[in-house]
This record gives C-alpha cells, structure tokens and sequence, in this order.
C-alpha cells in the first residue's frame, strides 16, 4: 500500500477500529487508486449505514436488545459455573448484580496477570500466590493448648516458612499485631522466642477456660502470609503463562505485590475498580463484565447497548445502579420520577417542596400529552427560501 | 442535496402534505390525487420549501 492511502485511510471520517482493521488488511497489497478509492468509498457507506440517527430512541433500542436476550438467560441458567475449580456467578444473577453496582459482588474473584519474569515459571509464580493467598497461621505449625498452664504455644515449622518464602521473625511479630488489629480481640498477651520458632499466648484472664478457647480460635485462624480478603488462589497456564486466579478480591493490596502485572490484572468487583483506577476504568469494566456474562451464555448483544448502559451508569462521576436508587430515582423531573415507582410519595414531596418541572424529558411530555423530544417530535421546521 | 434522517424527512413530508391537503398551490406538474403522494413527489425533487434547523 502506498503512503498516501495510508495516510487517507487515517485521515477519513472513520472510527479509530476500522481504521486500524482497514489498514491491517489493506497491509503490503499493491492496490491500484481506483480500486483503493471503490474500496474506501464502500467501507465509508457501509460505516454511515451503521450509524445511529439523530432522534432515535436509542435507549429504547438498548433496553430491549438487553432485555430480550435476558428472557432466555432465565430458562439456561441460575447455576454458578466453575472456572479453574473456582466459583464465579454467572448467567442471569451475574447481570442484576452488574446492573445494581452492588458494592460487592456475590462471588468476587479475581485474574492476576503476572509480568514476564514470572509468568513463565511455575514456580516462580507460585511464590507470587503465596504473596497474595490469605494463610492462617495453622499452615505454618502446630498449635498446642497447654490447659495445665492456661497458654497456647504455636510451633512454628521452619521448613514451611522457608518453602512459602515467609521470615520466621516476620510471622513472630505478625500473629499478634493481627490478632489485635484485624480480629479484634485484644485480652491477651504473649512471648516470643525466634530461636526456637515459638510464640506463647496467654489470655488476659487466667481463670476461664473459654476466654483459652475463644484465644486459641483466634491464633489458629490469624492471618499471617498474603492478603486478607484473598481466600483463595489457583495457578493455572493459559496461552503460554501463568495466570493467578482467586477467590476474593482486593485490588489495592494485590497491586503492590512484586511481579503483579498491574496493566492487565483484573477483577470483577466493579465498585472497587471506581475507587482504585477511577470511574473510565469502572466503565470499561461494566461494559466488560456485562459483555463478558452474555457470551458465555452464547448470547450476542452488541456492544453499543452496553455501552450506553455503561455510561449512564458512570455519567455522574461515581458507579450508578439502574432503578429506584440510581438513574431512575434521581431525575430531575417530577413526573418522570412519579411515573417509575412510589407516584404518590414522589408528587407529594416534589408539592412539599415546590418543586417545578421543565417538562423537557419523554415521560413528562407523555404525561400531559405534548409531542416528545424523540424521531419526529424532535424536529423543528423552518421555512426554505424559495428561488 | 442536504441529506436528511428518516424522521425529519417524514416531517417535512408530512407537513408538506398538509399545506397541500388545505388547498396550497402545487409545485409540480402531476396526476396524483393524494395530497401526501404529491408532497412525496415535491420532495424527491427537493422543491419544497421547508428545511429543518439543528441544534
């Protein structure tokens, strides 16, 4: 391909995709001008007959390719289907869920992509796990009580820290700051000897054997290595790498952990992308996720749909639910709010406050029977000056 | 030749048809009887004297 077509495919009024999939096609093909100017013209009518036109009711259009499609989620599935023995919701509770941008989803899990330097090496990214997977400290030892002398001695096996990579000094200083700040349970106090790996714990209260119990409950299931809300991690070898999925989420915490690949590593806890990478990123992700739950039940939906869902979704600067707590529940207008749900409360505060409706969206224009802003009620005549 | 959506194409046709309808003087030379054919016609010959404004 010559210079100058490259240069006029990149110039053309076109979108930056088909740009990219003309120009990759068109590559290191000797095309003479005319064809290369039927070929141009063909893919620019066949862009401006896929364009939407002004005044259509593209919300609509959108809720009704989602939701049709929706019935037939309904009848597939209401399972959850495995992923790498990892459970993840699927199908039709998955899609409510993205739609309610629930703080948390149902079954967070996550996809660490690792950088080069691990993903080749299995073992090598089994050590990352170990940096991500939450482990209590019964993985580490054993755990004796020791009722004679109302204390509960952990044992630390050198050989387990040293295989997951974890100072025995580190596990010794840990435990108990954890126990107090992540367990909450403060009536204790302890020794400790690094010589021998061993820390000793003794309740506050040295006369109830429940309190030794309650203790010893916590120093079992005290998390000492990897992150808390992690529960679970799976290695597994995809395309070439190996990729960590997990169990619980927590996309903050993970981004610090050496050898995470912080440009591809995802999670499904929309919410929480908002906060950590910002409300572009938690649009992407809606239309990802979205995207994501309706071809794995084989539907097709295009992504246009979604992606106006999505930015409806994210139009005000934080992650928005469709319905009476989000978009629907803070129009602007009166009537439109009363015509959704709860009419009676809705018109009796908006008389309350004095509320005034402009009368500029669909609904409120249907209400009191005008013509709407959509198709052909959105056009305005003029007169053309005859010559 | 301004090209014009489907819905401002139907607007203007239809309003056309209307003016004909209450006995506007025609544009075109034509046979037809039905007001809305003649406004049709007019249009596909781009002599009618409405545009749209856009915002």
């Amino acid at each position: 391909m010559l210079p100058e077509q490259e240069k006029r495919i990149s110039d053309a009024d076109l979108t930056e995709k088909t740009k990219e999939q003309l120009l990759k096609y068109l590559n290191g093909r000797d095309i003479p001008a005319e064809q290369f100017d039927t070929i141009l013209n063909r893919v620019r009518e066949e862009y401006q007959k896929t364009r939407i036109e002004a005044c259509e009711a593209v919300g609509i259009i959108a809720a009704q390719s989602i939701g049709e499609p929706g019935t037939q989620m309904t009848m597939r599935t209401f399972h959850y289907a495995g992923v790498a023995e990892i459970n993840v919701t699927l199908g039709l509770p998955r899609l409510i869920e993205i739609m309610d941008a629930r703080k948390e989803p149902s079954t967070p899990t996550m996809t660490i992509y690792l950088q080069p330097e691990y993903s080749g090496d299995r073992d090598k990214a089994r050590e990352v796990s170990w940096q991500i997977e939450a482990a209590p400290l019964h993985e580490f030892g054993d755990i004796t009580i020791d009722m004679e002398n109302m204390q509960i001695v952990v044992h630390l096996n050198t050989a387990v820290c040293d295989k997951r990579k974890i100072a025995v000094s580190t596990i010794v200083e840990t435990a108990p700051r954890k126990i107090r700040d992540r367990r909450h349970y403060r009536d204790f106090d302890y020794e400790n000897n690094d010589q021998d790996a061993t820390i000793v714990f003794m309740p506050k209260n040295r006369e109830s054997y429940q309190n030794l119990f309650q203790l010893a409950e916590h120093v079992r299931n005290v998390i000492v290595q990897g992150i808390d809300d992690i529960e679970r991690v799976v290695v597994r070898k995809e395309s070439g790498e190996y990729i960590l999925y997990t169990e619980g989420s927590n996309l903050k915490d993970v981004f610090d952990v050496d050898g995470v690949d912080t440009t591809r590593t995802r999670t499904n806890n929309i919410s929480e992308i908002s906060q950590v990478l910002g409300i572009e990123a938690a649009r992407n992700a809606i239309i990802h996720e979205a995207l994501a739950t309706l071809n794995e039940q084989g539907i097709a939906v295009d992504v246009r749909h979604i992606m106006l869902v999505a930015d409806m979704m994210c139009m005000e600067g934080e992650v928005k639910q469709i319905g009476r707590h989000g978009i629907a529940g803070e129009k602007e207008s009166v009537l439109s709010r009363a015509a959704f749900e709860v009419t009676v409360n809705h018109l009796l505060d908006a008389a309350v406050a004095n509320e005034v409706d402009e009368l500029s969206g669909v609904t409120e224009n249907v209400i009191v029977g005008q013509p709407i802003q959509l198709g052909t009620g959105d056009v305005k005549l003029i007169a053309k000056p005859m010559n | 030749m301004q090209s014009y959506t489907r819905y401002e194409r139907a607007r203007i046709i239809g309003a056309r048809a209307l003016q004909i309808s209450m006995g506007a003087p025609l544009l075109v030379q034509t046979t037809r009887i039905d007001p809305l054919e003649i406004a049709i016609e007019e249009f596909q010959q781009n002599i009618i004297p409405i545009t749209v404004k856009r915002k």
